[in-house]
């Protein structure tokens, strides 16, 4: 299983090429990993229902390897991850990263530690999948994203794509790495196209993108923020920098400083809890390495510091949108371009 | 409070309306769910009426129960509003969280629900807590902790199991098993009975969930023991599912056969106090009649309530 063979340049293709659904890029990933590396399997509350995850688990060439669990999610991360020190590479799935908090006790004290407090000496091969899911009444317990609460913790790695080429690239990187991978799919891209190569291939974690090139402003956005964001530029034709790290951590620093040094503004959107949340480890960051090419202060666009509310007028107030992301834009832009 | 269960017309009475306020108050959510006034994942419990007002019919109003993600017919035989429900799930201010919670996070204190989990397995470990802190207070309060099947896969039910049972905390544990948990056959997440395993815990009753006397009659008997022990129990009703675990559909795994003339908690009390003749098939009909004037109250109630304002947002937080 020579997975270094995968290792490919990280551009994405020029337009043209398959066009596939991001769900359906997952997928691809999931099988290929599995068909490649008979050391990789899946397991997970629903992972092997009828609904497939959403989609992303069905018509796999390995079925045998799927295996569904009850509602026990800290039992089975923690199997999961005694199954990696056992020399496979777990994916382990969890429906909404809401449920994943129950196995926080393994997440945060076992597989984010294993490598460390045995010098390395066991890897931690193992990708956790967490989908993260929002809208409809579905309210406090059924709608975070929770990124930056696990960049928090060292010894974890933080995936949160943002289009199909990536989510690929970056999900065959993840069941590569011989460290611990939160792997955090937004469910409202689930449904979202783009051009993806069939053969496998690995993006590296910790390389980011300039998903939108600019002159006056840095966006750094993840996931669905970043899809948002664009929608946001390009329906009001901002002068804007746009950069999706794909990875909370590592965090490719030079990108953004370098976006940040040319633009001298910088906004974070960052759809997740504002307090000492990634948005602010954005703005420490360049605050640390590029205040003196600051123009103007640097701002966050987050949730507002409150659980989610169910009613459907509370929602729409509670979420950024491209509409409040392009006025908010806009107001750092005001007399300057 | 009495255990007995002879049928009495007071009695059949009132199972009867609290049976079929439930039914027919999530029998109208049905028809309107399809065009989104209610923007709110919904788990009905159609099918499952008999154990919570089984076991509801003896509580008072500081008795708590604490509930996960199905709701409504907990709610409901506990002493909610159908107005304060109805407008949750409408999600407007005068809902019973004032729209912030929708269906799966209810709560009406003056009745004795502190609350309710989206997530599964988590409130079991509240119900052991508020009964502790009832022995503590040596206050005479009963506290039920009701979950399903599924939520018996995890671990803080059988950790909440071993405390009560080590502790002597006076609780019931309820166990609403409707033999699936979402899709899944009890078979296929569940590797034994747990109620065998509780019972090396503390004394566990079983009670058939589709029939409201047999269920009061065990709820009955485990209340007394509680009360007498100061012990905990398990009381494991097996019932009936008849809609799809979320939405409004019919269910039609075939794992889950629903003979809606057999199973259904309703027909059954209506049987019994027909039989016995303690009400008329008119009476019947006319209860049906009333309890439907109160849900088109309850409608109201809630279309013509505020939604909650947008400057509310980060209160209570
Ligand atoms: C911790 C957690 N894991 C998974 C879920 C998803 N989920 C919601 S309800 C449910 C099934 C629960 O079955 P059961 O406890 O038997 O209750 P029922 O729906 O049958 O009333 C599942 C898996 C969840 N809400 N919380
Ligand atoms: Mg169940």
């Amino acid at each position: 299983m020579p997975w270094s063979r995968f290792d490919q340049s990280h551009a994405a293709p020029e337009g043209g090429g398959r066009i596939i659904t991001f769900k359906d890029a997952i997928r691809e990933a999931i099988d290929q990993a599995m068909i490649h590396d008979p050391r990789v399997f899946a397991i997970g509350l629903d992972a092997d229902d009828k609904f497939g995850v959403f989609g992303s688990m069905l018509n796999l060439a390995h079925p045998e390897r799927v295996i569904g669990a009850p509602i026990s999610e800290n039992a089975v991360t923690g199997i999961a991850l005694g199954a990696a020190l056992n020399g496979l590479r777990p994916i382990c799935i969890h429906l909404r990263v809401d449920f994943l908090l129950v196995a926080m006790d393994q997440v945060v004290n076992y597989i984010a530690k294993w490598r460390y407090m045995t010098r390395g000496r066991i890897k931690v091969p193992i990708v956790v999948r967490a989908v993260i899911g929002r809208g409809w009444g579905c309210g406090a317990q059924h709608s975070q994203s929770l990124g930056g609460l696990f960049a928090h913790i060292p010894g974890l790695k933080v995936v949160m794509p943002s289009n199909p080429y990536d989510v690929k690239g970056l999900f065959l990187a993840a069941v590569k790495d011989d460290w611990p991978v939160i792997f955090l799919e937004h469910r409202w891209l689930y449904k979202n196209t783009g051009s993806v190569p069939e053969d496998m291939y690995v993006l590296p974690l910790g390389k980011g993108r300039i998903a939108r090139a600019g002159n006056k402003l840095t966006v750094v956005a993840t996931s669905l923020a970043v899809i948002d964001t664009l929608n946001a530029v390009s329906g009001a034709n901002l002068d804007v920098e746009v950069i999706d790290p794909r990875c909370l951590k590592p965090l490719d620093e030079e990108l953004i400083l370098t976006s940040v040094r040319k633009t001298g503004r910088l906004l974070v959107v960052d759809y997740d809890f504002p307090a000492c949340g990634f948005a602010a480890e954005v703005c420490a960051v360049v605050a640390e390495k590029a205040a003196h090419h600051l123009k103007s202060p640097v701002q966050r666009m987050t949730f507002p510091e409150s659980p989610m509310p169910a009613s459907g007028i509370l929602e729409k107030a509670y979420y950024p949108n491209p509409d409040s992301i392009a006025a908010r834009i806009r107001a750092m832009l005001d007399g300057v371009c | 409070m009495m255990t007995g269960n002879t049928l009495t017309r007071e009695l059949g009475w009132r199972l009867l309306r609290k049976l079929r306020e439930i039914r027919q108050f999530e029998e109208r959510i049905i028809p309107v769910y399809p065009t989104d006034v209610m923007v709110t994942p919904v788990h009905l419990h159609i099918g499952q009426e008999a154990v919570p007002v089984g076991v509801c019919d003896h509580l008072r109003p500081h008795d708590l129960v604490f509930i996960g993600h199905r709701t409504h017919g907990v709610a409901l035989a506990k002493g909610m509003s159908m107005g304060s429900l109805m407008a949750e799930l409408y999600g407007r201010t005068t809902g019973c969280a004032q729209g912030f919670g929708g269906s799966m996070h209810v709560c009406d204190p003056a009745n004795g629900l502190p609350g309710s989990s989206a997530l599964v397995g988590g409130s079991i470990a509240l119900g052991v807590g508020a009964a502790l802190a009832a022995r503590l207070g040596k206050r005479d309060q009963l506290v039920v902790s009701c979950f399903g099947d599924g939520a018996a896969d995890a671990g803080v039910f059988w950790e909440s199991l071993n405390f009560a049972a080590l502790k002597s905390v006076p609780v019931l544990f309820l166990c609403e098993d409707n033999g699936l948990s979402n899709v899944m056959r009890k078979e296929d997440h569940l590797h034994a009975d747990p109620g065998v395993v509780a019972g090396h815990f503390m004394q566990v009753w079983r009670a058939d969930g589709t029939d409201v006397l047999s269920v009061r009659e065990a709820a009955g008997e485990a209340f007394a023991h509680i009360r007498a022990t100061g012990r905990p129990a398990l009381l494991w009703c097996a019932t009936k599912r008849w809609m799809k675990h979320q939405g409004v559909e019919a269910d039609d795994l075939a794992c889950n056969p629903v003979d809606r003339e057999k199973d259904c908690p309703i027909r059954k009390l209506e049987q019994a106090l027909l039989s016995a003749g303690l009400a008329t098939q008119a009476e019947i009909e006319q209860l049906g009649g009333e309890i439907e004037s109160e849900i088109d109250a309850a409608i109201m109630f809630a279309e013509q309530s505020p939604f909650p304002d947008p400057g509310m947002l980060a209160t209570e937080v």
